[in-house]
């Protein structure tokens, strides 16, 4: 799995890769193909490179405004470097590119030493540049310079004598320097390729300078994030995975402008089935989906926005929201819903080591039933020691699950202090354990408060009263 | 050369054509050829055609133009492997447009290029600053006046415009047409404040109210309907038009019962595709046009050849024209 193919997967995520400050296109190829990680260690190598910008971040400012400056200036010259180890022949502008490039490695290469700060170590490209600037003006431009050649050099002082002369013979002149530029063509096109070949040695150095200052662009936008969004370092697991103040990036931000708080949460999720209840707008699914963003986060070595995080490596997420549609598929909302869940349990079967997120399982239809379906779903994560979290409105669930509730609306306060645009400012976001599993009843309370038609919420409560 | 001396006045100058064939390149090259042993650093470029395809290039014929040693000039990669002269590449542009990224070079040794640019009028502005920064004094862009190209050559600060007897066969029709594009070209600007407004909108028809505002009258193109017509005059009888204007707006504007004082606002020249004899009718009958964008015309080069084998006078065409518009008009050929 490689982080462009979970990106339209989890909307947050897309939202904190979209922030990500990153200065190339080298730097966004690099981010997207990075592969989801599937060991501690290749996990914690990334991360201690994130911490080793943060550390440095505030200390070492002008170190990060210059190298930032040098990332911008960076091209995408991938198709280039390949032609050098194809032994092609480049032309001007692709050996432009090259050095181009090769000055900037350079640059940066001197950064790292002179504020005795290396990200990732850098190849040395000098040869490069003593190769394309043999002026060396260490300015970033170039042509086939006259000393490449002294047979280039003799033809081009005869064209431009000729080229002085035209008016008085035109005609005949017109022949010679034409016959000339078809020479200087010839002798360009060997010093070309004598170039080519003398830059093939550096081709590997090339290559793993550019993939490096990818990196680097990557690893300093992703610490600019984790210090903006206030997020932590992880830690490894081996057994549950644990947050202690969770957060939505995405959400905090919306909150934000709106002048609120987000609440964060606590959640610990051990490798056996957990279900959360609590009453509609309690934030259960965003738990879930933020669950979601973290695991990603970690595995391809952000930080997590949490106060603290200590997460179990999974080789899989596998994830059922509300909001996914499939219409498309002339499915019925239950019939597509349960083959996708099918899908989910025949993993678990096989043992997989997967993290299962389903939002409101079986919620579209007869309550009786639904309640089977979720609690034989939840009995085979249990059996199978699935790491899963099913959110439900369900009462009377299997006994041998754990189960977690959001809080919700404060009872005590009176209906008349909220209104549907307070709401939120009221509900206690917090995930208490619930022994009992049996769900809040709020949502006529809720109905209420958004101001629903009243005849609608005492006939209901009629039925209920009887 | 007098109208060489005028040009090193300005940091930058767009050549046009009225046409095809109207002598341009041959005009392009002769200024550069004056240029040359000049202390000025000239820039070069053209404005691309949007969608300008590989095919456009090579099988119809783009003229070639001499550049001299030392010229920076701009042109994609496409066309700069076809350059034939040794030239420095400085930097490549990150956009790419039909024919490649932009290359920007500087000439090495003295040799002819085929040009092309950029396409838009944002970035044609954007090029001429950085040609400066490359220390530029005059930046040259072969311009065209075409419905094909949105980036305008009005974005210099002067302007050569040529003509020839390819736009007519005969020296009265074709002043009567010159004259009437050095007209469009003097067209005055609207107050500072409301360019700084308009500056950025690009398509629709807006309304100007009294104070200055400016409305969106959320009319896509042509006025067809009823509706509209009935909202047009609400707020006002001054419009801005983003895109360009045809005969079929003027046509309805004349007719409209306030037509007298009637005020349209346009980006700059080359945005009015209306006919002399439309846009005539339309002023006389109390109605104004006005730019937000002016470039200063500082002469005109004539070509007396057309390619269909006419023959003008070219002195009998270089009187009448400066007789009618009171500008230098050369002929490149003679001088």
């Amino acid at each position: 799995m490689l982080l462009k193919n979970a990106l339209t997967k989890v909307p947050t995520l897309q939202f904190m890769i979209e922030d990500l400050d990153l200065k190339s296109s080298v730097g966004k190829r690099f981010l997207l193909d990075f592969p989801m990680l599937q060991t501690a260690n290749a996990i914690e190598i990334e991360l201690n490179l994130v911490e080793k910008v943060l550390e440095s971040l505030v200390l070492k400012s002008t170190f990060y405004t210059k190298l930032q400056t040098k990332l911008s200036q960076l091209r995408d010259i991938n198709g280039s470097i390949k032609n050098i180890g194809k032994n092609l022949v480049l032309d001007d502008i692709e050996l432009f590119e090259i050095k181009h490039f090769a000055i900037i490695v350079q640059d940066i290469f001197n950064l790292q030493k002179e504020y005795q700060l290396q990200l990732i170590e850098l190849p040395s490209l000098q040869e490069v540049i003593e190769i394309l600037d043999p002026h060396q003006t260490n300015i970033p431009s170039f042509y086939i310079y006259d000393v490449y050649s002294d047979e280039l050099a003799f033809i081009r002082k005869k064209i431009k004598t000729c080229k002085n002369t035209q008016y008085q013979i035109e005609e005949e002149c017109l022949k010679e320097l034409d016959s000339l530029f078809a020479q200087a063509e010839v002798l360009e096109v060997g010093v070309r390729s004598l170039l080519c070949e003398k830059l093939r040695i550096s081709h590997k150095n090339l290559e793993i300078a550019l993939n490096n200052l990818a990196h680097i662009d990557v690893v300093v936008a992703k610490a600019n994030q984790a210090q903006k969004m206030n997020l932590c370092k992880p830690t490894f697991s081996d057994s549950s995975t644990k947050y202690i103040s969770m957060f939505n990036p995405q959400i905090k931000q919306t909150l934000h402008l709106q002048q609120k708080k987000f609440q964060p949460v606590n959640i610990k999720l051990d490798k056996s089935v957990c279900f959360i209840t609590g009453a509609n707008m309690a934030g259960k699914t965003v738990v879930l989906k933020t669950v979601a963003l973290c695991q990603y986060l970690y595995q391809f070595g952000f930080y997590i926005p949490a106060e603290i995080a200590e997460i179990a490596i999974v080789d899989k997420i596998m994830f059922l929201f509300e909001d996914e549609q499939s219409e498309g598929e002339g499915l019925s909302s239950f019939a597509s819903e349960m083959l996708k869940v099918n899908v989910m349990v025949e993993e678990a079967l096989k043992g997989t080591n997967v993290l299962i997120l389903i939002d409101e399982l079986a919620r579209t239809t007869n309550p009786i039933e639904g309640k089977a379906i979720v609690n034989a779903v939840a009995n085979i994560f249990f059996e199978n020691n699935t790491r899963s979290l099913i959110t439900t409105h369900y009462s009377g669930l299997s006994s041998h699950c754990r189960k977690l509730r959001v809080k919700g609306l404060d009872q005590a306060i009176s209906l008349e202090t909220f209104n549907n645009y307070n709401i939120n400012n009221f509900i206690d976001y917090s995930i208490i354990d619930d022994g009992i599993g049996d769900t809040p009843h709020e949502a006529l309370h809720i109905c209420t408060i958004l101001g629903i038609n009243q005849e609608i919420i005492s006939k209901a409560q009629n039925h209920l009263n009887n | 050369m007098p109208f060489v001396k005028d040009i090193e006045n300005y940091k930058s100058l767009a050549i046009v054509g009225l046409e095809k064939n109207t002598g341009k390149t041959e005009c392009l090259n002769y200024v550069l050829s004056q240029l040359k042993n000049g202390t000025k650093k000239i820039a070069l470029t053209s404005i691309g055609v949007d969608g300008e395809s590989v095919d456009q290039v090579t099988h119809k014929h783009k003229p070639e133009i001499e550049i001299y040693e030392g010229m920076l000039f701009v042109t994609p990669e496409l066309l700069y492997k076809k350059r034939k002269l040794v030239a420095e590449v400085l930097e490549i542009s990150t956009q790419t447009t039909a024919l490649g990224r932009l290359i920007t070079a500087r000439a090495q040794t003295s040799g002819k290029v085929i040009l092309s640019g950029p396409t838009t009028t944002k970035s044609l502005k954007e090029l001429i600053v950085k040609m400066q920064d490359y220390g530029a004094d005059l930046t040259i862009i072969d311009g065209a006046l075409s419905r094909k190209s949105s980036g305008s050559p009005t974005v210099t600060e002067a302007m050569i415009l040529t003509t020839g007897a390819t736009v007519s066969g005969n020296i009265p029709q074709l002043v009567f047409k010159t004259e009437y594009v050095f007209n469009l070209i003097n067209i005055e600007k609207v107050e500072e404040v409301l360019v700084d407004k308009l500056m950025e909108i690009e398509s629709g028809v807006w309304a100007i109210n009294p104070f200055g505002e400016v409305i969106d009258l959320k009319i896509n193109s042509v006025l067809n309907s009823e509706k509209i017509k009935e909202n047009l005059f609400n707020f006002g009888t001054r419009f801005y038009v983003g895109g360009a204007i045809t005969d079929s707006f003027i046509e309805f504007l004349k007719n409209q019962k306030l037509g007298t004082e009637i005020e349209i606002i346009v980006r700059d020249f080359t945005k009015i595709f209306v006919s002399p004899e439309m846009y005539y009718s339309f002023l006389k009958r109390g109605g104004k046009v006005s730019v937000l964008q002016k470039t200063k015309l500082i002469a005109i080069c004539i070509n007396p050849t057309s390619p269909e084998g006419y023959n003008l006078n070219s002195d009998e065409l270089k009187e009448a024209l400066e007789l009618k518009l009171l500008l230098p008009v050369y002929d490149v050929k003679k001088l």
